[in-house]
């Protein structure tokens, strides 16, 4: 058969950046269903919309996540892609690779798959985008063979993940890739099973640059702090000025104003008790101030997408807690945190809508947390003030 | 059953992944610089230094690519290599000597070194219309068009401050891409059409029902089905992620919406949501013109008047957001103020305002 | 149900019910028992193993018979 031309998708293989269309392409030459996919991809093009469905239930042994079930709604034409699931892979930690690891993967997902995928998907899983169902559970033999497992889907807990952290980073509080290892591995069942109202991301960023974006992006927002004092090397504050870096202008933007340089001993002062640990003059200069040694982390707990009552960002439940494996304090609050949610969440209510439903108070209480006016950026300005009844007189 | 697959052996443990460099200073990093753009040079306390390398990547990867990326990880870099949450690849270099060949090898197959520092980082994006069911945007095409326009931000690192765009094809934002300082999001312009055969076979009705953030769905018996409040609706696509019958796509009017000014980092100022700038864009493919174009005029608007260092949402909080929205050359319209439950709060309750 | 439940006698019982409908959330299951949800959770997730029961997502989580 001759193979189809593809004029609009022709046009995104040219210009300067790495063309989608292109790696499709190289997959294109060996695989049906990545030409079919192509065609697919086309046709949407142009008629300006998917042609996508729903998926059904598709899955390996043992799982209810980890799977995507998708069918193209126009299987007859393009046979190739009349079912084409993806499987999300659980990445290690980091997304740290050895070449050993990432060929086998790439051999496998050949083997059983159209060979395309996305590193990664924005949960943190590698993405192997396409395949039959039949595939599925061979696909999954092997890669469980080889040392790989999926990563979460559905109402479950969804795969976590984490910022480069110790490995390559000076800033890091605590030990991100080790607690996101730990507690993949700790719930593997929360993971693969899903038993839950609806879905729960955590993600780990060991600094507050947070740059895996946990305040937006998971259920729970671990984020590493220190509660001491900003390290200052003042030999550094020396080498920085003399080759003209213009430090002055940098610590004009602390938020707190509580940062200050002494021009003649070339000297960077810090009002440690009102510095509120925003990072910026230790991004700025990295070489003469590093966090503090208290290390720890933040817990956030809320942030989520804009369905179904708007977007949240994580908020403060616990302002410090000391990060160190086996985690047990984390643990022990994740799971009563599930349980509240769990037991009283509706469908399709993520733990943030509950706790707007029900009340930060009610959910203190619940979970057995203290408040703490970090919690908050302004105490209540309504009167509505609620009491437990303890809290009253009672009259008969 | 013979040969039965292993069950909850989770990832594969990140320590076995590291190269030794990594191994040796786990946790003893002193301090970092930007050697040039997308060079990143990483100082432990033993003196030990590591070189990142940078490189772009659309994210939808042929196991062609990967091999190749492996092969030049072999070559440079003993082996090892890592991904970014942004869709880069990190090449892991220990000898400075070899980064300017990884580089021109690199850069000899059309591979993008850059995204380090005051510079555009890599755009993330979702799925689209290469794999999603309720897009109302491709993701992919867009991204390639946006990033081909504004390539030379990515290869460069003189930005006022770092930017981040993120592209969500529909709202249910698996890209969580609201808090990004330019986020191109997909958007659904008109209430689903209901198949009610298809929703009396393959939907709970209560669901449905309870679905619908508006209370706009309401059970329809007689069809045993739906009917939906048009007045209501906003166009969500919640009903239809929970129920097939209730097809949202509508090719006509589906298109982009743009927000800008969000950030996720704590640096000066806190975490911000991204905030509406244009409602409505028509999608445009194959290359989506007239997005390529706002945003380009977006990211030029920034670069010309921030102060060094501002995000752009810092830039805006400065200016004012009318100050904004007149130097945008931007229509400020009915549809820029908020009317879901959280929207008093966005209401400006006093006179300070600026013309 | 004021009795305790073995795992097993409960798993028994899930499957029992689940006889009974074409899907069912974990939850539901829990009420129509008189159980505790996580111990609900806990028995499907031995079935699943098992190969018994199978997850179904249509906005949450079902489960279902495997082959029903």
């Amino acid at each position: 058969m001759a193979k189809k031309k593809r004029p609009l998708l022709d046009q995104l293989k040219e210009g300067k950046y790495p063309s989608f269309v292109k790696e499709m392409e190289k997959m294109a030459e060996k695989k049906p269903a990545v030409e079919d996919h192509l065609n697919l991809l086309e046709r949407s093009y142009e008629d300006k919309t998917v042609h996508w469905k729903h998926g059904g239930i598709v899955g390996v042994r043992g799982y209810g996540g980890g799977v995507i079930g998708r069918y193209s709604d126009l299987g007859d034409e393009f046979p190739n892609v009349k079912e084409f699931h993806t499987m999300r892979v659980n990445q290690p930690s980091g997304w740290f690779y050895s070449t050993e690891t990432l060929r086998k993967l790439c051999d496998i997902w050949e083997k059983h798959g159209s060979g395309i995928t996305n590193m990664h998907g924005a949960t943190g899983d590698a993405i192997l985008l396409g395949t039959t169902t039949e595939h599925l559970q061979p696909c999954f033999d092997d890669l469980s063979a080889n040392g790989f497992d999926l990563g979460g889907s559905g109402s479950d807990l969804r795969t976590p993940s984490a910022c480069v952290g110790p490995a390559r980073c000076e800033h890091a509080c605590f030990d991100s890739l080790d607690l996101c290892n730990h507690l993949t591995q700790e719930y593997q069942d929360e993971l693969h099973r899903p038993m839950w109202p609806y879905k729960f991301k955590i993600k780990i960023s060991a600094c507050p640059n947070d740059c895996v974006s946990s305040i937006a992006r998971a259920d729970m927002s671990i984020i590493g702090t220190w509660r001491d004092e900003i390290r200052v090397d003042q030999d550094m504050v020396k080498e920085y000025a003399n080759n003209g870096k213009d430090i002055e202008g940098i610590l004009a933007s602390c938020p707190t104003d509580c940062i200050s340089y002494d021009t003649e001993k070339k000297e960077i002062n810090i009002d440690n008790e009102n510095c509120v640990r925003c990072m910026h003059c230790i991004n700025k200069l990295p070489k003469a101030l590093r966090v503090g040694k208290e290390k720890g982390a933040t817990i956030l707990l809320g942030g989520k997408a804009p369905i179904v009552q708007s977007a949240f960002l994580s908020w403060v439940i616990v302002p410090f807690m000391k990060l160190e494996s086996p985690y047990d304090e984390l643990k022990d609050l994740l799971e009563r945190i599930w349980d509240w949610w769990d037991e009283h969440a509706k469908v399709r209510e993520r733990v943030g809508e509950l706790i707007y439903r029900k009340g930060m108070r009610v959910f203190l209480k619940e979970v057995g947390l203290e408040p703490d006016a970090r919690m908050v950026k302004y105490p209540r300005a309504n009167p509505y003030i609620f009491w437990w009844p303890e809290e009253v007189q009672q009259n008969d | 059953m013979t040969n039965v697959a292993k069950t909850d052996i989770g990832p594969p443990l990140y320590k076995d992944q590291l190269p030794e460099i990594i191994k040796n200073n786990y946790g003893q990093w002193k301090y970092h610089e930007h050697v040039k753009p997308g060079v990143l040079k990483h100082v432990a306390e033993n003196g030990d230094e590591l070189y990142t390398v940078r490189v772009g990547s659309p994210r939808l990867l042929s196991v062609e690519t990967l091999r190749w990326f492996a092969d030049l990880a072999d070559k440079y870099c003993d082996g090892h290599l890592r991904f970014t949450s942004r869709h880069n690849v990190e090449f892991l270099l220990t000898d400075a000597s070899k980064i300017d060949a990884l580089i021109e090898e690199v850069e000899a197959e059309g591979w993008p070194v850059g995204g380090t520092g005051n510079s555009l980082k890599n755009l993330i994006h979702t799925q689209g219309w290469i794999h999603c069911h309720s897009a109302a945007i491709d993701a992919s095409g867009i991204v390639k068009s946006v990033m081909d326009d504004l390539y030379d931000y990515f290869k460069k690192d003189d930005l006022p401050a770092k930017l981040k765009i993120s592209l969500a094809c529909c709202l249910n934002m698996c890209g969580a891409v609201h808090c990004s300082d330019i986020a191109i999001l997909g958007i659904h312009r008109t209430v689903p059409k209901i198949n009610d055969e298809e929703v009396s076979k393959a939907c709970e009705i209560p669901n449905v029902v309870a679905s619908c953030p508006t209370g706009a769905i309401r059970p329809n018996p007689k069809k045993k089905s739906v009917t939906i409040n048009e007045e209501k609706c906003m166009y969500c696509g919640n009903c239809f992620t929970v129920c097939p019958g209730l097809k949202i796509m509508d090719p006509d009017n589906d298109g982009v919406a743009i927000f800008v000014g969000g950030k996720t980092s704590n640096a000066r100022s806190g975490p911000r949501f991204s905030r509406l700038a244009i409602p409505f864009i028509p999608n445009e493919p194959p290359r989506w013109d007239s997005t390529v174009k706002a945003i380009r005029n977006l990211v030029e608007l920034w670069v010309e008047n921030a102060r060094p260092g501002e995000r752009y949402g810092e830039w805006i909080e400065r200016i004012g957001w009318e100050k904004f929205f007149d130097m945008a050359g931007l229509p400020f319209t009915d549809k820029h103020i908020d009317d879901f439950i959280f929207s008093v709060p966005t209401f400006r309750s006093t006179t300070q305002f600026k013309y | 149900m004021a009795e305790e439940l073995s795992r097993e006698e409960l798993k028994e019982k899930v499957v029992e019910y689940l006889k009974t409908v074409d899907k069912a959330k974990n939850k539901d299951i829990a009420t129509k028992l008189g159980v505790k949800k996580r111990e609900v959770d806990k028995a499907v997730n031995e079935l699943a193993k098992e190969d018994i029961v199978e997850f179904l997502y249509i906005g949450t989580s079902y489960v279902k018979l495997k082959d029903k």
